[in-house]
This record gives C-alpha cells, sequence and structure tokens, in this order.
C-alpha cells in the first residue's frame, strides 16, 4: 500500500531545515501561485519545485503522488470547460457543450495551482517530524490543541488506510459485491465505512486521555534537539523573501499598478 | 499505592453498573494480576485505578480511590496523576501519536522538566531494556504488534512511575513476543515497581504475579495468593484454560459420509509487493469434515495462507482449488459460498443495528433461501439467541467474537476458516468457542483455526500444520492416544 503524507526519514537538505523556513516556503510559493495567472510562471515553480524535490532525495515520493494529480486534473478542467465557457469557441460536444478556450485557460491555470500547492506541502509534511512541527508551532503561539489535531490527523492516515483495507477484506469475505466504480464506491459506504467511523471514535478517546497523560496540556518543555535557523534557512528564507518580493513588484508592474 | 473503597460506577449511556462495590488494595512492590470474562469490567477497574474516571469521565461514581495515600480527586490533572502512575490502554494503535519510534519515546519525556543530558540518557536506557534501539527510525504503524506493544510500554516507562497499570498487553501476541512482554515485566519487578495487569494468559505470568484477582459483573469474584485462588474449581476454569475432551467429543458419530478433498493447494506461493515472499511452494489437501489448526509465530504466512481459500488473496505461483473450482478464476463473492472467513478482530464486519440483522447481511448477499430459519439457526448454534435485537458493538468481545462466526455460518460455507478466535478472551469463553466450533464440525462443517495456542491445537484440532517462514514444517494427524 503506498503511503500518503508520512515524514520520510532522510538526510536531505530540505529534512535539514529548519520548520520554521519550511513553513514560510509554503506559504510565499502558495501565495505566489493562487495570485499569478501565468501558465508559464506555475509550470516553472513546478518544475523548480521538482528539481528541489530531486537534490532533497524526495523526488519518488513526490512523483508518486503525479497520478492523483494527473486523475483530479482532467476532473477540473472538464468541469471548469462545461461550467466556465468565454473565449472563442473551440469546437461544441454533441451539439450541447461548447468547448472554449476561456474554459481550458482556467481549467488548466486551476489545475496547476493545484500542483503546485499539493507538491509544496508534500516536501513540507515529507520532510518534518511532527515533534519539530509541534515545537515549531508553540513557538509561534498557536495553540496545542489545533497542533495536535494536523498532527494526529496526518499520522493517521496510514492507520486508516490499513483499517479500511482489512474492513473492505473483511466484508468481502461475507459475499459483499458492490461492483466497482463510483456507484460499488457509494454502495460501499455503509458496510465499510460504519466500523471504520465507530472504530475510529472507540481510539479517539484512548488517544485522548495518552495526550493528557503525556503531560501535552502543561506547558512545561525541555529544550531538547532543538531546530534552530542556521546558515543554510537565512540563506533559504532570503532567497524566498527576493523571489517573492520580485514577483510581486512583478506582478504589480504588469497589472499596470506602477 | 493503590487503594480501592467501595467503589461503584455506572457509564452514562448504559447506566449499567461496571463496578459494584468494589475494594482492592495493592501493596508497594506487587503485582496484581486481573482477570475474568470480557465484559466483567477489568478495563474500567484499570481507568478507576488510574483516577480517569474521576477526572475524565461522567456517570455515577461512589467509593474513593486513592494513590500513593493521595485521594485521586486531590490531584490538579491527568497530568498530575501520571507522574505517578502509568497506564497502557489495550489497543496500541491509538497510543501512538509520532511518526518514529524514537519521536514517539522522547515526546513522553520532554514534558517531565528534565535536563537535556537526563533525558538522552533515559532515551537510551529504555529503548535497550524494550529492545527497540534498533528500530528507533522506524514508523510506528510498520511494526509488528509485539513491538508496538513494546513501545507503547517503553512510552510509559520513560514516565519512570512508581507504578505501571497494564490492560491485556499481550493478548494479541504470539509466544515471541509475550515473552518479550515478560522479560520486561520481571525487570520492572525487580526494581520494585508496583504493577496491576489485566491478563488472560495466567500461566506465562505466574511466576511473576503476587496476587490474582477474579473478576465477574463488575465484582470481584475470589482475589489472593494464585495458588489459593485457583485451588476453586470455578475459578480455575476462568484462570486456566481447559481445552480438554472437546476433540474427542462424539467421534465418528456425527460425520456421515466418507471425507473427500474440498480444497487443494499445489506448489502455492505468494510474494507482497516486489519482494516480501510471505508464502513458499505450499503443498495441501484439505478434505470434508477435517478438524484443522495452523499455528506458528506472526509473520510466518498463516494468515497469508488462509486468506488463498475465498480468494482474497490470489496465488501468486502455484495454484489452489477449492470444490473443484480455480480460485484464481472464481469471484471472491463465488467463493464465499464454499469457505468462510472469520477474522481476528470482530469489530471489524460489525455496521448493522441489530445483531439479527447482521446475520442477515450474509445470508442476503449470497441470496440463500430460508432466510429467517437460517438466521435463526446460526444464532442458536453460537448461543445468542438472547441477543438478537441488540446493537452488536454492545456485546462483550467473547460474544462478538460468536457473533463474527454466526455471520459466515449463515452463509452455509462448507469450510470455515477462523484467524486466532480466542483473542483477547478468558478460558471460559475461550472453551465455549472452541466447542462451538467442534459442533460445527460434527455437523459437518470443515474447521480450520489459525491459533497461537498450543493447548488449542492440542486439545481441539485432528490435524496440526506448523508454518515458519512462510513454508509448512509439519503436517501431523493428532494422535488419538488420550482417553
Amino acid at each position: 500500500m503506498t503511503e500518503i503524507l508520512q515524514y520520510v526519514q532522510k538526510d536531505g537538505f530540505f529534512h535539514r531545515l529548519a520548520p520554521l523556513t519550511k513553513i514560510l516556503f509554503v506559504i510565499i510559493v502558495g501565495t505566489m501561485s493562487i495570485v499569478s495567472t501565468s501558465i508559464t510562471f506555475l509550470v516553472s515553480v513546478i518544475i523548480a519545485l521538482l528539481v528541489i524535490a530531486f537534490i532533497a532525495g524526495l523526488h519518488r515520493e513526490v512523483l508518486r503522488q503525479f497520478l492523483l494529480i494527473a486523475v483530479m486534473s482532467v476532473i477540473l478542467i472538464f468541469i471548469t470547460v462545461i461550467t466556465l465557457p468565454g473565449g472563442t469557441t473551440l469546437f461544441v460536444i454533441g451539439g450541447i457543450i461548447p468547448i472554449t478556450t476561456g474554459g481550458l485557460l482556467i481549467g488548466i491555470i486551476m489545475t496547476l495551482r493545484f500542483a503546485v500547492l499539493i507538491t509544496a506541502i508534500q516536501l513540507f509534511v515529507l520532510s518534518t517530524q511532527p515533534r519539530d512541527l509541534v515545537h515549531t508551532l508553540e513557538r509561534m503561539k498557536v495553540p496545542a490543541d489545533y497542533t495536535l489535531m494536523f498532527v494526529i490527523a496526518l499520522r493517521f492516515i496510514p492507520t486508516l488506510q490499513i483499517e479500511g483495507h482489512r474492513i473492505h477484506e473483511a466484508q468481502l469475505a461475507r459475499g459483499y459485491n458492490p461492483g466497482s466504480g463510483v456507484g460499488g464506491k457509494i454502495r460501499s459506504v455503509a458496510p465499510v465505512m460504519i466500523p471504520l467511523v465507530s472504530n475510529s471514535l472507540a481510539r479517539s478517546n484512548v488517544l485522548g486521555l495518552t495526550i493528557d497523560l503525556r503531560g501535552y496540556r502543561t506547558k512545561v518543555r525541555t529544550p531538547l534537539r532543538e531546530r534552530h535557523l542556521k546558515g543554510l534557512d537565512y540563506f533559504v528564507i532570503v532567497m524566498l523573501v527576493l523571489v517573492g518580493v520580485a514577483f510581486f513588484v512583478f506582478d504589480a508592474y504588469a497589472a499596470g499598478l506602477i | 499505592m493503590i487503594r480501592l473503597e467501595s467503589v461503584s460506577y455506572a457509564y452514562p449511556h448504559t447506566g449499567k453498573p461496571a463496578l459494584t462495590n468494589l475494594s482492592l488494595s495493592i501493596g508497594k512492590g506487587q503485582c496484581v494480576m486481573i482477570t475474568g470474562p470480557s465484559g466483567s469490567g477489568k478495563t474500567t477497574l484499570c481507568l478507576a485505578s488510574a483516577g480517569i474516571l474521576a477526572h475524565e469521565y461522567g456517570g455515577k461514581k461512589e467509593g474513593t480511590v486513592t494513590i500513593d495515600g493521595r485521594d485521586v480527586k486531590s490531584y490538579k490533572d491527568l497530568s498530575d496523576i501520571a507522574s505517578n502512575l502509568g497506564i497502557v490502554f489495550d489497543d496500541p494503535e491509538a497510543q501512538l501519536i509520532f511518526t518514529t519510534v524514537e519521536e514517539e519515546i522522547l515526546s513522553a519525556l520532554e514534558r517531565r522538566g528534565l535536563r537535556v543530558d537526563e533525558i538522552e540518557d533515559r532515551l537510551r536506557v529504555i529503548m535497550e531494556m524494550t529492545k527497540l534501539t534498533a528500530l528507533k527510525d522506524r514508523a510506528p504503524h510498520t511494526l509488528s504488534g509485539g513491538q508496538k506493544q513494546r513501545l507503547v510500554l517503553a512510552v510509559t516507562l520513560a514516565l519512570e512511575t512508581g507504578i505501571l497499570i497494564l490492560d491485556e498487553p499481550t493478548s494479541e501476541l504470539d509466544e515471541h513476543g509475550t515473552n518479550g512482554i515478560l522479560e520486561i515485566l520481571k525487570g520492572l519487578k525487580a526494581q520494585g515497581r508496583t504493577i496491576l495487569i489485566v491478563e488472560h494468559k495466567f500461566l506465562r505470568m505466574r511466576e511473576i504475579v503476587d496476587t490474582l484477582v477474579v473478576m465477574e459483573d463488575g465484582r470481584i469474584r475470589a482475589s489472593g495468593a494464585p495458588d489459593e485462588v485457583i485451588r476453586d474449581q470455578g475459578m480455575q476454569k476462568i484462570v486456566m484454560p481447559d481445552f480438554s475432551g472437546i476433540r474427542e467429543r462424539n467421534r465418528g458419530d456425527g460425520v456421515t459420509g466418507i471425507p473427500s478433498p474440498l480444497i487443494r493447494v499445489h506448489g502455492l506461493s505468494h510474494t507482497y509487493g516486489e519482494d516480501i515472499h510471505a508464502l513458499f511452494d505450499i503443498d495441501l489437501t484439505i478434505s470434508s469434515g477435517e478438524f484443522i489448526a495452523i499455528v506458528g509465530e506472526n509473520g510466518s504466512g498463516k494468515t497469508t495462507l488462509i486468506k488463498h481459500f475465498n480468494g482474497l488473496l490470489k496465488a501468486t505461483g502455484g495454484s489452489v482449488s477449492v470444490s473443484g473450482k480455480d480460485a484464481a478464476k472464481t469471484t471472491i463473492t463465488e467463493l464465499a459460498r464454499d469457505v468462510g472467513l472469520v477474522f481476528q478482530n470482530p469489530d471489524h464486519m460489525f455496521f448493522a443495528d441489530t445483531v439479527r440483522e447482521e446475520v442477515a447481511f450474509g445470508v442476503d448477499n449470497l441470496g440463500i433461501p430460508d432466510r429467517d430459519v437460517v438466521i435463526d439457526h446460526a444464532l442458536t448454534r453460537v448461543r445468542l439467541t438472547h441477543a438478537k435485537d441488540l446493537y452488536p458493538r454492545w456485546l462483550s468481545r467473547g460474544e462478538r467474537q460468536r457473533l463474527a462466526i454466526a455471520c459466515v455460518l449463515a452463509m452455509k460455507p462448507a469450510v470455515i476458516a477462523l484467524d486466532e478466535p480466542t483473542t483477547g478472551l478468558d478460558g471460559k469463553e475461550a472453551r465455549e468457542v472452541m466447542e462451538v466450533l467442534k459442533e460445527l464440525q460434527l455437523a459437518g462443517h470443515t474447521v480450520i483455526i489459525v491459533t497461537h495456542s498450543k493447548e488449542i491445537a492440542r486439545d481441539c484440532a485432528d490435524r496440526v500444520i506448523t508454518m515458519e517462514n512462510g513454508k509448512i514444517i509439519s503436517d501431523i494427524l493428532t494422535p488419538g492416544e488420550r482417553p
């Protein structure tokens, strides 16, 4: 089973960055991709992210998600093309649905934005230990409850995947044949989702107690194996800020604001 | 160290008393083992002793609990209690929050106000003691059951508390895993820690147990030195599983006809992914009316093998045929008519509102005629007629296990295969399950069980298959030399 969004133990340059630097990285890259409407720019950001992933030794994990992104883009482009017509009509499907350049353009831009966001967040999650993340967010005065919620949500993805698979097998063994495709998925909701949710709820009780017993509500913490900003971090932060400023100046200029 | 005085408790949603007028005193350095049927209040007792009921739960509470001479209510909160007492709950998965073994242990150490060098020191000692050093960078969800349990224990040990409460730490472990936990507990006892442990494996734990407590219906039925407690016949049945006489029952009367081969396995191999070889070149024939036990350590390929019988896994080499049909070319739904598979954790299948509806699910899926008669018959077989309108998840573990068997039984498969059917059950409940299975064999079914228990294999099965590293290393008919 392929694992989604799990920390990978490695010694790449991205792993060596402090969590704060990486949070900044996600914010700046994310904002730029949301603001930008240039296909050329978005494609070059994706290429840059892939180059970073390659240098950081995370290209295998990141590339694995591209299948998901590809499937999502097809759906996304399809929806935008039929719901947001604009520009010149290229051709008409079945005499009803017009395929327009405007629709296609918006679809492609949306897809590229998602690809940037998914890849950037993935680089962050794959290379940051949840403990370090908890510490960083704690220092940024984010309440412990929210931080732990985020960490636990990530941590239980593989557990739910494994459990869902087991439940599915157990129901198959009871002669259950929901069929394939979308219809099958909908029919299999009750027999698979009900045990999955019930078991998870039972588990959340123990999880809550565990967090309390480990003292996560006390504000005490020994500063242990801290991830302070180092030379590499400062370098990356300066680069990020430069790229960010350049982007916004250029964008404002292109929009005729300056 | 822990003292309970006339403690009564009822959970808010059921209102049914979970503990009734219970008193218990655990002295410093003592090891107390609690046992009893599922649903008898063992876990609730753990929660009460740890002060968790007092601080985190609603419901009706009476009596007093003291830890280290102080009333639990006088502790500020759970993390205050946690500086005196550590508790390990029965589901290891729910207690592992982080992504590596080392990170998990550190998460408990860093909240104690210790110095950095103290923490690094303790981390090293604890990982050595629980034999986790080599696994320090592994993700918790990739560990085996035994390793997970050792990690949860390690995290609790990190708190260095004088008192430890463990809720069924070995129930899903094989012999090897159980030994690992026992060794750690021996070490802790030698250090003078006070241990309260809920367990079913009395014989394995005997050497460390000072006081044995047997619970039933939220009360203490017996308590005292182990040898004295088990002198009572009734208590002995609960504490020490006894399966004698099951195999011999009605031998030869019930089974009619000449056994004919049902499952034929030829040169079966299975490889997960690219390089995990789970089964190598297995040859096996299973005939009608057999009662087979498949034994072996965790990871020896037992579950992988039985999943081939109903098509959940397809052979990557060799072949499996069931009732003459090639398993590789037959759908799982079709094979479910011939082979019923009951998984280790019954909670993986329950989703209906009542026990009856739960059983009906499989019957309806296969379109079996005389639906209602078949369902009632299955519930009678597993002795659950009294519970037919209850919500499945409210049943005790023993009852849920039998319900899981009923769900499969009602689909009328010739072969019923069960993965660890006695997990989490006390001696009496385990015997009940095995008796039900024996009756199924006498009614003409072929029964295959995967088990860690040598006693079950010896006393219940007619044929014992032992697996190791994906191979069958022995396949013997149990000699009928016992009277």
